[in-house]
């Protein structure tokens, strides 16, 4: 399996070193030899058609800082999309940052993947967030397959729990806590009666909270896992422009405490049904399913027959989201090879 | 309200209806409502551009040649009307260019004297591209901000089945939002050419008869319109054709199935997949007449608006059809005949408008379009005749079909019975009946000539000329 890997982060990064490791297991159990074959940073490409040496290419990207400088095989300043375009392969991987303005670069890698033939697995929550209906149709026409399990609950296979063990019964409703950085804040103020600022520094000072932390905080990532779980569990068409969003940043300690009084806590929800779509503050009783503290995720199906299930999981976290990753692969490769 | 309006051929074919149709923009846009516009091709531009196609890969350069200054010199003529110098001479060259654009495809065709589906839509598409800037000029002399788009442009996605393809509608709706949006909702007049699209590696697509209707449900889904208005120049869809039935009148109100219905019985009107498309949205098609806006116009939505005793909305009729009886004793249990000519039927893609099979099995017939009929009864005679089952292949091509439709014949018992004795009291003689499962539509086979009897008897039977 020849694969393009664009976006050499934490995730990328991640990606590559899981399936080295896993090598010749995922030969043994799965008949998948993964050879990455092009990867792409913002400083270039590198392409190698047999195969490029991950070792050397975490080397070259700690040192060098772009993946570009890889011996013999680096290309400054060749794009993704020109990779996607032009590079053979089986298999694009797309692990470049979610913008949700406009989904790029991200859009258009996945665009042209689709449109070359080529299977998508992504953790790029922009583009599927903006253009799921688009995205799914273009996959469908090309007939080769588009998975995004790492978009929403990272390691936690949240949207997999959704698609096969409730197969059979109809959702009807979603809510769940989607960001682990908002969690670990609200979790904060309440437990060590810390403000918002002080929290949030917190946050940032572990390595939970970005610099900019307006996607987290303003609800933005919540409400993209949410229009993707709204599209692939409840069927619905919705953009994130569909989704009614309030964030945190004004949650104050009077809220914490008054929501203690009533034996809750403040969580940051999103919850969509066949109506509503929807991500802001709620109190959750003491001892709910969804009231997980610290940066764990949650999410509460409702179904038809099976009533309320729940997931809990860590949500995130680079090797987590590389496992996704692997798993839509396996998947992938299993559907290719039946 | 945010509006699209689609505006046909034969409304923007004259002077008259030209200025009209931009002067029923430019009192809407001036009254604050938001305006896109999608045009055909002015006049009958396509049926010329389909023959300048044949005859340019027949090598005949000459006649390209004379139709290219007609083009020409027809689009110019139009352009003289537009007022504003500026607004004017820029539609000038744009048309100038287009056209030369034009030439050197069609020489290029004339030379090597063949002619791909991809080119021929390539060809077909300019109808539709050089009427946008036009009516964009028009729009800009009175005044009002206007941008023009081709439907590639504009980010119609379709499939690569050239003459007849398929939008990809998420992906469209997704790019139409992208690019078209903004202007729209900024007050400027997108003017978008409709019937054309281009598929994903951005060759130039059509999208079948009636196109620009498909171009205007997918601008009104994507730029979320409170409704479209499909522009005519007849009032609305009427209960049957009036030149078959001289009191039939408009139709008030249909639901998108009942529209359905009658789009696929080729009942003058609009592009099936328009229907659909604004269906699933929920979206209302209005269907107006340019030359009397103000007039009797048909409100297309999900209530089908069925009046207590009246349950038929119209009967149309469907002139150019031929019916195919395949018999033979050995029919009764041999399905694999059954299986090959349904073969045959899907490999020569032919649109199948009604069909039925006797109870004793022993023949299967069936109604198709007339056009390509001779083609496809030499192969059924190639492929099924002389055998032990098929004995005999009958063509009859004096036929039509007569179809009923509306929403209240659901349910309703003794319809048929109705419609038997009706036609039967004027002496028609019925061939052959199919009911939708839907139960929205009856249609039945008459010879030619008794055709309008039929329409007329059950315009009065069913009192459709006072329902709406
Ligand atoms: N980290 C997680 O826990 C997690 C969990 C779930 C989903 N995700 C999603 O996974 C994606 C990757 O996350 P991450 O944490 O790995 O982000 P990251 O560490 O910021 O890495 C992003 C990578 O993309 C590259 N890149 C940026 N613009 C590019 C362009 N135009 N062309 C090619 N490459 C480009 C960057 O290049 P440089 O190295 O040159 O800067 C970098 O290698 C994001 O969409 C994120 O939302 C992450």
């Amino acid at each position: 399996m020849r694969i393009l890997l664009l976006g050499f982060g934490t995730v990328g990064q991640g990606f590559a070193k899981l399936i080295s490791e896993a090598g010749l297991e995922l030969l043994g159990s799965y008949g998948i030899r993964p050879r990455i074959v092009a990867v792409a940073d913002r400083g270039g490409a590198a392409v190698n058609l047999r195969g490029l040496d991950v070792e050397k290419l975490l080397q070259t990207k700690r040192k060098a800082g772009t993946v570009a400088a890889y011996p013999d095989h680096g290309k400054p300043g060749v794009s993704g999309l020109k990779l996607v375009e032009e590079v053979p392969g089986e298999v694009v991987v797309e692990v470049t940052p979610t913008n949700i303005r406009d989904g790029e670069p991200g859009l258009s890698h996945i665009m042209a993947a689709l449109k070359a033939g080529k299977h998508v697995v992504t953790a790029n929550k922009g583009p599927m967030a903006l253009a799921f209906q688009a995205l799914m149709e273009l996959a469908e026409y090309n007939r080769v397959t588009l998975r995004f399990s790492g978009c929403v609950g990272g390691g936690t296979p949240i949207l997999d729990f959704a698609g096969k063990c409730l197969v059979g019964d109809r959702i009807t409703s979603i809510k769940g806590i989607l960001n682990g950085t908002t969690n670990y804040i609200l979790t904060r103020m309440t437990d060590a009666k810390l403000s918002f600022d002080e929290a949030l520094k917190e946050a940032q000072a572990l390595g939970y909270a970005e610099a900019d932390p307006a996607m987290d905080v303003d609800g933005w990532d919540s409400a993209c896992k949410l229009v993707i779980l709204a599209n692939w569990v409840l069927e619905r068409k919705v953009r994130l422009e569909d989704v009614e969003v309030k964030g945190i940043r004004n949650i104050t300690p009077e809220e914490i405490e008054d929501a203690l009084k009533r034996k809750s806590h403040v969580k940051l929800i999103a919850y969509a049904d066949q109506d509503t779509l929807r991500v802001s503050p709620e109190l959750i009783p003491l001892g709910h399913p969804l009231c997980v503290s610290g940066v764990l995720n949650a999410v509460c199906f409702t179904s038809q027959y099976a009533g309320e299930e729940t997931v809990v999981g860590k949500g995130a976290g680079g090797a987590e989201t590389a496992s996704a990753i692997l798993r839509d692969l396996i998947n992938i490769k299993q559907a290719a090879s039946r | 309200m945010r509006l699209v309006m689609k505006f046909g051929g034969s409304s923007i074919a004259s002077r008259e209806g030209f200025k009209q149709a931009c002067a029923i923009v430019e009192g809407h846009r001036k009254k604050g409502d938001l305006v896109a516009v999608v045009v055909s091709a002015l006049g009958d531009t396509t049926d010329r551009l389909v023959e300048a196609c044949d005859k340019a890969a027949g090598g005949d350069r000459k006649s390209v040649e004379a139709f290219l200054n007609s083009l020409q010199a027809e689009h110019m003529e139009t352009c003289s009307w537009i007022a504003e110098e500026d607004a004017r001479r820029k539609a000038e060259e744009a048309i100038s260019a287009m056209i030369g654009e034009l030439k050197e495809v069609l020489m290029g065709v004339a030379y090597i004297a063949e002619i791909t589906p991809r080119v021929r839509d390539y060809v077909l598409s300019f109808g539709e591209r050089l009427s946008a800037p036009l009516f964009k000029a028009a729009l800009e002399s009175e005044g009002l901000k206007s941008e023009w788009f081709t439907g590639k442009d504009a980010g119609i996605v379709t499939d690569s089945n050239f003459g007849n393809a398929k939008p990809l509608v998420e992906l469209t709706l997704h790019q139409v939002k992208l690019r078209v949006g903004k202007p729209y909702s900024e007050g400027v007049i997108p003017v978008v050419s409709g019937f054309i699209g281009a598929d994903q590696k951005g060759r130039i697509t059509t999208l079948g008869r009636g196109g620009s209707d498909l171009t205007a449900s997918l601008l009104g889904a994507a730029l979320d319109a409170d409704e479209v208005w499909l522009w005519t120049d007849v009032n609305g869809i009427m209960t049957a054709d009036p030149k078959v039935e001289p009191s039939a009148k408009t139709i008030s109100q249909l639901s998108y199935q009942e529209a359905m219905e009658m789009t696929f019985f080729g009942a003058k009107g609009i592009h099936p997949k328009a229907v659909e498309v604004a269906m699933d949205r929920g979206l209302p098609l209005r269907v107006k007449n340019t030359f009397n806006p103000e007039g009797p116009h048909t409100l297309i939505t999900r209530e089908a608006g069925v009046k207590t005793g009246f349950t038929a909305k119209a009967v149309s009729l469907i002139r150019e059809v031929a019916l195919i009886t395949v018999g033979g004793a050995g029919l009764a249990g041999a399905p694999e005949v059954a299986a090959e000519l349904f073969q045959i039927l899907s490999e020569k893609r032919t649109n199948i408008l009604m069909i039925s099979q006797g109870s004793s099995e022993a023949n299967i017939s069936f109604a198709v379009s007339r056009d390509p009929v001779d083609e496809l009864v030499s192969l059924l005679e190639m492929r099924l005749l002389g055998g032990k089952t098929v004995r005999q292949i009958d063509v009859e091509e004096d036929v039509c079909i007569v179809a009923l439709v509306g929403a209240g014949m659901k349910g309703t018992p003794g319809i048929a019975a109705r419609v038997f004795k009706a036609v039967a009291a004027e002496g028609v003689n019925i061939r052959m009946i199919a009911q939708g499962s839907s139960e929205l539509n009856i249609s039945f086979v008459v010879k030619r000539e008794d055709g309008p009897k039929a329409v007329k008897a059950l315009h009065r039977e069913f009192k459709l000329g006072e329902s709406s």
